[in-house]
């Protein structure tokens, strides 16, 4: 078993290469504290509450620079939040066996949103639903690459809804954030700016991660000593990734994150077969 | 630079919200590492334990706030610092999400003042029905 020193500087080197890759932290954590011999429902239980920890402190930085949209942010945590409170008490409920097979399928996703960069042009959708004009989905922010103010409105705000229930029930499920699929949500079906949607996604991520902590608190399911280095580590991670940032963008270091996943999702089905 | 065009009243909202965030985090950051400092104290090691006393137990969240601030001044105990840590982190979202109603409010935007009540009546439902 871990002790919580090496689990912290565990945490924060995963943190760390989480915020690099866009890849998220806890997601890799959790089957990492399962090679080592912890129950599976608790190390995502923990999980979610590291989520917390790290998506506030990215979002705070986010919010500042002016780039999230609190408006499309705050109607879509609406969605989110059910589906995270749903997501975490089916985990309650049923046999760990089927949560190392749902975590070998999250983790094989993390191959498809393989994006080096952030795409730099944005073409505003030609026409805006009905409910997302009602609601004023839409704003501006100041673009620093390229010196110039961005403006852009969201479309398809039910089917976003609808897909943000969707990533709410896994992240509540696996204790993640689905940071990947919430971006995509964004992007493909809101039609958002990448920048808004990475920085929006950060804001829900709490929200969506707090929705599913209220089911785990009284679970019996969130130990303490295991919660609090992965806290504390994978925010220290993700804010010191937070400032690297800018500095690093080494395709290699994505490339070295896949093969680590690879090897855990062999892990997850290896516990899931052998749990059979 | 303004964003979202939405004027300086959502500038303002962003700077509290910024502040509850960070503020939210490094707090309960800093519980956290007294908690496994005094762990480390009391037990002689930081082994991860599996005994019932380091799983959190109750019936609903503010209940539990009550009882670990009446504790508050009678102990030392690194978990209830980790709990602490733990109940901190999660009010920030919440604080948070409670800031935007005011500020809604403030500016008699009911779409989102609904939009808003709807997600903290659905947390605190969940927060204390369990």
């Amino acid at each position: 078993m871990l002790d919580m020193v090496t689990l912290l500087l565990m945490s924060i080197a995963v943190g760390l290469i989480g915020s690099l890759t866009g890849l998220g932290g806890a997601s890799i954590l959790t089957p990492i504290l399962v090679l080592f011999g912890f129950p599976v429902k608790e190390a995502v239980a923990c999980g979610m509450v590291a989520i917390i920890a790290t998506s506030s402190g990215s979002a705070s930085s986010f919010v500042k620079d002016r780039i999230t949209n609190i408006k499309i942010a705050m109607y879509l945590e609406m969605f989110t939040i059910i589906g995270a409170i749903v997501g975490a008490t089916i985990t309650v409920i049923i046999a760990p066996v089927f949560l190392y097979f749902l975590f070998a399928g999250f983790l094989l996703t993390s191959f498809i949103n393989f994006r080096s960069s952030f795409k730099e042009d944005y073409t505003p959708p030609e026409k805006q639903d009905t409910l997302s004009k009602r609601l004023g989905l839409e704003g501006s922010y100041f673009d620093k690459s390229s010196n110039q103010i961005v403006k852009y409105k969201a479309t398809n705000s039910l089917l976003g809804g609808l897909g943000m229930f969707v990533a709410g029930i896994a992240a509540g499920m696996l204790g993640i954030g689905a940071g990947a699929f919430k971006v995509i949500v964004h992007e493909k079906v809101l039609k958002i700016p990448s920048k808004v949607s990475s920085a929006s996604s950060s804001f829900i991520i709490g929200m969506t991660a707090l929705a599913g902590v209220s089911v785990y608190l009284f679970s019996g399911l969130l130990n303490l000593t295991l919660m609090a280095p992965m806290a504390v580590g994978t925010t220290i991670g993700a804010v010191v990734g937070g400032r690297l940032l800018c500095r690093i963008r080494d395709r290699n270091l994505r490339i070295l994150f896949l093969v680590i996943v690879t090897l855990l999702i062999i892990q997850m089905l290896y516990k899931g077969v052998i749990s059979l | 630079m303004t964003s979202n065009g939405l004027g300086s009243g959502e500038s303002k909202l962003e700077t509290v919200v910024s502040y509850i965030l960070i503020m939210g985090v490094v707090i309960s950051v800093l519980l956290e590492i007294i908690g496994i400092s005094l762990f480390y104290r009391t037990y002689g090691n930081v082994q991860i334990s599996q005994s019932k006393t380091v799983f959190i137990n109750g019936q609903n969240f503010f209940v539990f706030i009550l009882v670990q601030i009446q504790h508050l001044f009678g102990s030392q105990s690194s978990i209830l610092f980790m709990t602490l840590g733990l109940i901190i982190l999660i009010l920030t979202p919440y604080i948070r999400a409670i800031s935007s109603l005011v500020y809604f409010t403030w500016e008699k935007n009911r779409n989102y003042v609904l939009i808003t009540l709807f997600v903290l009546v659905v947390l605190t439902a969940s927060l204390a029905l369990h």
